[in-house]
């Protein structure tokens, strides 16, 4: 009893009908076992026909040839398919949230100036290289979050690369004011909240800019990296006269408010989880750093493969011809016992009528007609 | 092999025939190709403070205008029909701020359906709420898409018109598609006041908002005002009073913006509401749709076998006469 619940259930996991109260019409398909294509006829005697195993089966055989023909017609008529078929494969990628700097200094090329001619903005850039980026990596589930004045959750994890594709396509329009960059990863951590995959998190910040970060706020975000283990990658997109991440500067002048890009470097290396940061100045160098971290960000996970629906109605419509072709071949192979006269067929005998069907008087030139 | 005259005479046979054929006409049919009404939307809500104000009710409590604007906006991503294509944005301050593009529906549903989920006042950059120059930049927005807009806001703006006067519209009314839903009750109700940590601490009161716009020159009315002197005190010499801490759904000033920028007006009564209004306001896009219509002739296919089975039963249960 249990198999069979196991077994029903798994049918109906993986095979699915659209139109469910269609199903009622298998019921048709015992009518074939009440009679059959064949004309049927008396003979007089029973001795005439001897029962023999072939006929038996011939007659068996097409009862259910016309069963299997209504049960398909049935079944395709209620829409049999193979559902949709979530695969979990092993492959190599990584689970990444990017994290995604919409302040107006983004609309700035590196030169920090409006952008014209041949130098594109910022934002222009990390747009068309995480668009290639993402491109690369099918296989991975990626999120998206945004942060300029507050922090902005824009899509939580997902395997569909085209609303990806669509979130980074909104990242050159105007952006907002500040840079909050501190709230903006605790968000990109919250967003593994879900997320059981351990071994392969990361979150690529993309920003031109950085700011002070909270002395309170910097504790939540070592809490919650100890909670959510993560790969961080920044990828500093430096604009021209600005200061660079790894430059030191003059002792007495390397303080948070002056220096805010180093000192939120310094505090994500005291995470203690792997981190590394790249200082890109030109759009060639963002093109280098992306192929970096697409070369590291490989690492074992399980992704989910979707196998489409497949639909078998066309299958079910083309079993239930064959089947009916092998009826009328039956049929067109039928003789009459007696040789046909003007009038019409004759008649057979009176005895036997109801089992002596006609599969049987007509077994031999079945035979020959199939 | 020649058929014997007598099974040509025959209906069984031809009920059999009917059925093969009508098979292998299904089987061959080419598909139909029918159009079907896809909609390209540009979905931007509102998440300014007046937002949290409860003011509707879903099953006996009170709920926030956001959260019903928000159930509203998946309602109506279920609704929408595949190959149509949603966009999200968020207005707060005088800017509407876009989150993604429009992406395909059906593929994308359950990242689209997450980020309608995640919205949250918390996303607000400012608190101001210039609704009407929202509702012009998430127009500009739509028509770089281009998409049609569905704007959810209450309407209120904060601080106030100075004037009551809808700031000028550059772009051409009528050329973006789409609809303003007001959301809100038309009765006057509390706003929701938070601290820095996002915690409710009560109710905003009469003082803590602007009730009058005192930047730009002052109303034509201001030397009338008590205390009015033209350099020291051009609006008045006392705080301006009013009734903005108390919010409702300012159903004429969104009507007004409607008319002004040629959107549709329509009040989101409850959250399902909105997939009519979308239905009758926004722009259909046609897409071929490719119909299988093989269900036809099977059926076909299978009333003939149901009636060669049903009359065979019944006529043969009467054997025919012995041969003489």
């Amino acid at each position: 009893m249990n198999a069979a619940a196991g077994m029903a259930a798994s049918l109906t996991r993986d095979w699915g009908v659209d139109q469910p109260l269609l199903l009622l019409l298998l019921a048709l398909a015992l009518l074939p076992w009440a009679a059959t294509p064949f004309v049927r006829r008396g003979i007089a005697s029973i001795r005439l026909v001897p029962d023999d195993v072939l006929s038996r089966l011939l007659g068996l055989g097409l009862r259910l040839a016309g069963s299997i023909a209504i049960a398909a017609i049935a079944l395709g008529l209620a829409g049999l398919h193979q559902r949709e078929q979530a695969i979990t494969r092993q492959g190599t990628g990584a689970h990444l949230v990017l994290l995604l700097d919409r302040s107006s200094s983004m609309d700035n090329s590196f030169a920090d100036r409006a952008p014209s001619g041949d130098q594109e903005a910022k934002s222009v850039v990390a747009k068309r290289l995480l668009v290639d980026f993402i491109g690369r990596r099918p296989r991975d589930r990626i999120g998206v979050a945004a942060f300029s004045t507050s922090p902005m959750p824009i899509l939580p994890l997902t395997d569909h690369h085209d609303v990806v594709r669509a979130a980074i396509n909104a990242i050159d329009r105007p952006g907002l004011a500040f840079t909050d960059v501190g709230r903006g990863l605790a968000l990109a951590l919250d967003s593994f909240a879900d997320d059981a995959n351990e071994s392969s998190r990361a979150i690529l910040l993309v920003s031109d800019g950085a700011a002070l970060i909270d002395r309170r706020v910097q504790e939540a975000l070592r809490d919650a990296v100890i909670r959510t283990p993560v790969h961080l990658y920044w990828l500093f997109l430096r604009s021209r006269g600005s200061k660079g991440i790894f430059d030191t500067p003059p002792p007495g002048e390397d303080t948070p408010q002056a220096n805010p890009e180093r000192h939120l470097h310094l505090f994500l290396q005291s995470l203690g989880v792997p981190y590394q940061a790249f200082e890109a100045t030109s759009p060639q160098a963002v093109e280098r750093a992306i192929a970096e971290i697409d070369r590291q960000e490989t690492r074992p996970i399980a992704y989910v493969e979707r196998v489409p629906r497949r639909d078998f109605a066309h299958t079910a419509f083309a079993v239930a011809a064959v089947a009916i072709a092998v009826l009328l071949a039956a049929k067109l192979g039928e003789r009459a016992l007696t040789r046909v006269t003007p009038h019409g067929q004759a008649g057979g005998g009176q005895a036997n009528g109801g089992q002596a069907g006609a599969g049987r008087t007509g077994a031999t030139p079945v035979r020959r007609a199939a | 092999m020649r058929a014997p005259p007598g099974t040509l005479r025959d209906w069984r046979f031809w009920l059999l025939g009917t059925a093969l054929l009508a098979l292998v006409a299904a089987l061959f049919l080419p598909r139909l190709t029918l159009t079907r009404e896809a909609r390209d939307l540009l979905v931007v809500i509102d998440v300014t403070g007046s937002m949290n104000v409860r003011d509707y009710e879903v099953d006996g409590a009170p709920t926030a205008r956001l959260a019903v604007a928000k159930r509203a906006a998946r309602d109506l991503l279920a609704a929408l029909p595949c190959q149509s294509r949603l966009g999200l944005g968020i207005f707060t301050e005088r800017r509407s701020f876009l989150l993604f593009e429009p992406a395909e529906v059906c593929e994308n549903y359950a990242a689209i359906d997450g980020a309608l989920e995640g919205l949250d006042w918390r996303m607000a950059w400012e608190g101001d709420s210039h609704v009407a120059r929202g509702v012009h930049a998430a127009l500009a927005i739509a028509a770089s898409l281009p998409a049609d807009l569905v704007f959810l806001t209450d309407g209120q703006e904060a601080p106030p018109l100075a004037g009551g006067a809808l700031p000028a519209f550059e772009g051409e009314p009528g050329k973006v598609a789409g609809v303003i839903v007001g959301v809100g009750s038309p009765n006057p109700s509390p706003i929701p006041k938070f601290d820095a940590d996002g915690r409710e601490t009560g109710f905003y009161a009469e003082q803590d908002v602007p009730q009058e716009d005192r930047s730009g020159p002052p109303p034509a009315d201001a030397p009338s005002r008590a205390g009015w002197n033209p350099r020291n005190a051009p609006w008045g010499g006392e705080a301006a009073t009013g009734t903005e801490h108390l919010s409702t759904l300012r159903e004429g000033h969104l009507g007004n913006l409607a008319a002004q920028t040629g959107l549709g007006f329509a009040v989101l009564r409850d959250a399902g509401a909105l997939v009519a209004v979308v239905d009758t306001n926004t722009r259909v896009r046609p897409v071929a749709l490719r119909v299988d219509i093989a269900a036809i002739p099977a059926a076909l296919a299978l009333l003939c076998l149901t009636l060669l089975f049903t009359a065979g039963a019944l006529v043969g249960r009467r054997p025919e006469r012995l041969p003489a």
